[in-house]
């Protein structure tokens, strides 16, 4: 009966896949049988002949070659009893070359090991941070984002959403709001944004700014609201989603979740196609509950600088979510609860009294400029 | 057990031998028919655990079927899911494989299969996920493949390129890196096909002559969008 071979034997005229051998361990080398193949007859191999490396897929094979041309041979030992049984038999010149391949071996597991264990802490990590301390991480990196990038993204989307709109060139709404505009970005210190703004006809309620300053309202919203102070409001809203970045934060952390997920399931053409997707998330964008309070907080403030009404926001949102909840779409990106309202009169009531400032324009003339005061229903 | 291929070519079959008390192991649904001596038994491989980690980390299924001549000799046959051929393959305790894991069809008793865990570069690089079959163990290995089966043969040190999605099995003996085919990266991963395995023997590597994702987008475009 033929052994069981326990190892392979490589070489011209073998098998591609190796021909199975036995192979035994003497003092002086190696011999080899093999198992059911008459081509190749029993060898025996000096160690003095051989030379001796670590190999296979995994550097956990002996690899031990001889003989040139075409007699040529390689033998590929992965039997740990056979691979200790030739370590000890094996002379301690050979013992170099094999301690080396053994160093190899370790080494390249060593590595494979470590490699994988930072990589498995490395994406567990950025995801328990995305996870419990995303807000300043998020916060650290858009503060490294330049703002030409932001406005190059916004005004993108803001070009793509004009031109499948009717925008409104010029007349009494339009310079309504950007006196509104006008007279708030002067009081913003440092602004790093020059704020465009359009006015959309369309009988939505609502109102947006992208990343990068650019503003869209709708003339749905200037319809509904009964004062320039109202929209002033919205307005100031926006405008502070814009200066406190918060659009890029939501950015950032949709790419940085989608990222470290598209790691963890190694899918590499997914992260490609992730920045293009978010762009289109931009129009969407919905905030979080913190920086709708911070929006709301430092809109206040601002509407205070600029010596506008800023009771007009709250009047608005008050006024509308006891009529028409459903039919308002701002209601769906700005939730107004009563918490909510609670907290901008507090903030209201803690800023020092002053005499507004009225707009030069009169309201009502600005809303007949619209059409009909009240959209299709 | 005894196996023969039926059909050679596309549409394949595998018809397995069983001597009495003898078993196959196959890919789960895998049966076609059976003589009524055949017992089918779903076994989890290497116990819950092993199963389970095989489902999750490779996407190989969950239970193999076990099919064991329990009341007398019989036959099974065997038909891979996709249309491609199969190849069959002795395995003698010392030589092993690395099956991409759609490949596995059925094996012998003897004949062990685990999951193993590639390299971070070849597990996020190489299109066959973190996770191979490593076949080992002694009998006949069925292996199908999508599309016809194209076998390699390298002698020691010898080097071959291979488009990654067309990979089958390859032999433990052979060792092999990542590398882009074309000359950035950006043009590698937007290419499609950038990415591509340089094998060194000694071994054989099997690859199969169509990809099977590049089939499913060249599909997608046919398949009707329900409103």
């Amino acid at each position: 009966m033929n052994p069981t071979p326990n190892a392979l034997c490589f070489g011209d005229g073998l098998p591609g896949a190796g021909a199975p051998c036995y192979v035994t361990v003497s003092a002086d080398g190696l011999t080899m049988d093999p198992v059911g193949n008459a081509s190749l007859g029993e060898e025996a191999i000096a160690f003095t002949a051989m030379s001796v490396q670590a190999g296979g897929l995994d550097h956990d094979q002996l690899v031990v070659s001889w003989g040139e041309g075409a007699s040529a041979r390689t033998l590929y030992l992965k039997d740990p009893v056979l691979i200790i049984a030739f370590r000890r038999a094996a002379p301690s010149a050979l013992m170099a070359h094999l301690d080396r391949a053994a160093e190899q071996g370790r080494r390249a597991r060593h590595s494979h090991r470590v490699l994988w264990g930072s990589a498995v802490g490395v994406v567990v990590g950025l995801g328990l941070l995305l996870w419990f301390g995303s807000d300043l991480i998020v916060e650290w990196a858009v503060a490294r984002i330049p703002v030409q990038w932001e406005q190059k993204l916004g005004e993108t989307v803001y070009q793509d959403f004009l031109t499948k709109e009717t925008v409104l060139k010029e007349g009494p709404a339009v310079t309504a709001v950007q006196e509104m505009i006008q007279r708030m970005t002067v009081k913003i210190p440092n602004n790093p944004y020059t704020f465009q703004v359009s006015v959309v006809q369309s009988p939505v309620v609502n109102a947006f700014a992208l990343p990068g300053g650019y503003v869209v309202v709708f003339t749905g919203l200037m319809k509904k609201a009964e004062s320039g102070e109202e929209v002033a409001g919205v307005l100031s809203h926006e405008l502070n989603h814009v200066l406190q970045r918060h659009g890029m934060e939501r950015i950032v952390r949709m790419m940085g979740l989608a990222a470290v997920v598209s790691i963890l399931v190694g899918d590499q053409q997914g992260l490609l196609g992730l920045a293009r997707q978010v762009g289109m998330e931009l129009a969407t964008l919905k905030f979080g509950r913190e920086q709708e309070t911070e929006a709301d907080v430092t809109g206040i403030r601002l509407l205070h600088d600029a010596r506008i009404a800023p009771d007009g926001m709250i009047r608005f949102f008050e006024r509308l979510s006891e009529k028409d909840k459903e039919r308002v779409e701002l209601f769906s990106t700005h939730p107004m609860s009563a918490a909510r309202a609670e907290r901008l009169k507090a903030e209201l009531a803690a800023l020092p009294k002053q005499t507004p400032e009225p707009f030069t324009f009169e309201w009502n003339s600005v809303q007949d400029s619209l059409g009909t005061s009240e959209p299709k229903k | 057990m005894k196996s023969e291929i039926l059909y050679p070519g596309a549409f394949p079959m595998v018809r397995v031998y069983l001597n009495e008390g003898e078993t196959v192991k196959a890919e789960s649904g895998a049966m076609v028919a059976a003589s009524p001596t055949i017992d089918i038994e779903s076994k989890m491989e290497g116990g819950f655990l092993g199963a389970l980690s095989r489902k999750m980390l490779s996407g190989e299924k969950f239970f193999f079927q076990t099919l064991r001549a329990g009341r007398g000799a019989g036959e099974v046959l065997l038909a891979p899911t996709v249309p491609g051929e199969i190849v069959l393959l002795d395995l003698d305790g010392v030589n092993e494989y690395m099956v991409q894991k759609d490949g596995f069809l059925a094996g012998a008793e003897g004949v062990k299969i685990e999951s193993k865990m590639q390299s971070l570069t070849r597990g996020l690089l190489g299109g066959e996920g973190f996770f191979i079959l490593k076949i080992g163990g002694t009998g006949q290995l069925v292996l199908n493949s999508f599309g016809a089966i194209h076998k390699i043969d390298l002698k020691p040190n010898e080097e071959y390129i291979v488009d990654n999605s067309h990979l089958v099995a390859w032999t433990s003996t052979t060792t092999y890196n990542i590398e882009k085919a074309s000359s950035g990266w950006i043009a590698s991963l937007t290419s499609g096909d950038g990415l591509v395995c340089r094998f060194r023997g000694p071994g054989v590597v099997y690859i199969q002559s169509r990809n099977p994702s590049s089939f499913g987008n060249w599909i997608r475009q046919f398949i009707p969008v329900s409103e």
